[in-house]
């Protein structure tokens, strides 16, 4: 049986965070990732006669958010994998964006600054180095649990390329990682995260606060796999609208893609 | 017909020499679907995770584009090359004055596909530097097997 707008309303109303969510991590654009769940809805609604029922309504719903999304993002060129250090020394130079996000860490009820927010944040953004294709399916597969055969149905390719963007991408965020992440690695070049929450909460202790993650706690393990799976969780248990960090970490989003759109122009 | 022994075997690459010209060929059996053979011989920066012979390459691998190859046969040397042919999962070709590297798939229709690496070179001057050039035979080798490995092990990956 064909679904109703009542069904349809019903599906959009429980995988719209989802869907938002995934749409601001792939756009780092907080409005787009508004106006294109917005376009998604109605799109949905006109086609609705059309939907054969081959996928769930919230498959083929993720399916039409990322057409809409997709022939923008690939115009677009990707972030180097450096991205937090180029960001960070922007950041530096910048009296506008502490002076900015010292008010929302005071004012908003979602200003808190949490390390295991930021490595959600710093994954949206490192996962712009990858190719989009294996950026889009890694997060698909890893964040919002779809299948691989929904993500072929989604990204209009076979369950083999799926395979390869999930396989390649993986093994590149976990190399990247690895080597940058000092919550994980004690070569690690990356110590951002604890050196906001210095900032942002100074009467915190940064390490105490890191080893409340598991994926910090079983860092002495080894298993780069295992750790990858973890941070995943990390970034799978946050909705970047509602955590209460959203606002700032919103903030840090929007000022790095300022910033990597001014360094991609320059390059 | 494909053999459980045909597939995990791999036929040791051959060179044929003449007096101008060198060719050497190595040929394996992946149970891989053919599109992720092909994507992994067509993703330039992706290469050295997976491929012990080659150190890097530089540029778009598509057709008319120019790439340079670094490999671990001559770490001292970059070859500049051209896409010559892009026959998407089917057919690859690239090389330069001096000769001409062509990768092959073919689809053997029972979830198998053959991969064939074949390299010519050669030309008139060839017999003044042909000592020089090194054997590519266990490179090929290697190639062919790490080329193997990765594809199966996308393909089996559980997800």
């Amino acid at each position: 049986m064909s679904p109703t707008v009542d069904d349809l309303t019903r599906e959009f109303e429980r995988c719209k965070a989802a869907l938002k969510s995934y749409i601001v991590r792939i756009t780092g654009n907080r409005q787009e990732a508004e106006d294109i769940a917005q376009e998604t809805w109605i799109k949905a609604q006109r086609n609705l006669a059309g939907f054969k029922g081959e996928s769930s309504l919230k498959t083929w719903l993720f399916e039409i958010a990322q057409n809409i999304a997709r022939d923008h993002l690939r115009s677009l060129k990707r972030w180097p994998e450096e991205v937090g250090d180029i960001c960070k020394d922007a950041a530096m130079k910048d009296p506008d964006f502490f002076r900015e996000a010292m008010t929302i860490r005071q004012t908003s009820p979602q200003g808190h600054f949490e390390i295991r927010e930021h490595i959600a944040f710093c994954f949206t953004c490192v996962s712009r180095s990858l190719p989009l294709e294996q950026q889009l399916a890694l997060m698909l597969k890893e964040v919002y649990e779809f299948s691989v055969k929904e993500i072929a149905g989604i990204m209009h390719n076979t369950e083999a390329m799926v395979k390869y963007w999930l396989h390649t991408g993986r093994s590149r965020m976990i190399e990247v990682f690895d080597k940058r992440c000092a919550l994980i690695n004690k070569e690690g070049v990356c110590h951002q995260c604890t050196e906001l929450n210095g900032i942002f909460n100074p009467k915190q202790n940064a390490q105490e606060e890191a080893v409340k993650i598991q994926m910090v706690r079983d860092a002495a393990k080894k298993d780069k796999e295992h750790l990858f799976d973890l941070r995943m969780k990390v970034i799978a248990d946050l909705d970047p609208f509602t955590s209460p960090a959203a606002k700032l970490q919103l903030h840090h989003l929007e000022f790095d893609r300022k910033v990597m759109d001014r360094h991609l122009d320059t390059a | 017909m494909i053999t459980t022994a045909s597939l995990s075997a791999q036929r040791p690459a051959t060179t044929n020499r003449t007096t101008f010209h060198r060719a050497t060929t190595v040929s394996t059996v992946i149970r891989a679907d053919e599109a992720i053979i092909w994507a992994l011989l067509t993703n330039a920066a992706d290469y050295p995770r997976w491929n012990s012979t080659v150190t890097s390459i530089n540029g778009n691998i598509a057709l008319d584009e120019k790439i340079v190859l670094r490999s671990t046969l001559d770490a001292k040397r970059s070859f500049k090359l051209k896409v010559k042919e892009f026959e998407p999962a089917k057919k690859l070709v690239w090389g330069d004055g001096k000769g001409k590297r062509t990768y092959t798939l073919k689809n053997n229709d029972d979830g198998t596909v053959t991969f064939t690496m074949h390299e010519r070179i050669g030309g008139l001057m060839f017999p003044m530097y042909a000592k020089h050039i090194p054997s590519f035979d266990a490179s090929f080798d290697a190639f062919a097997a790490d080329l193997k490995k990765e594809a199966e092990l996308i393909q089996n990956k559980a997800h």
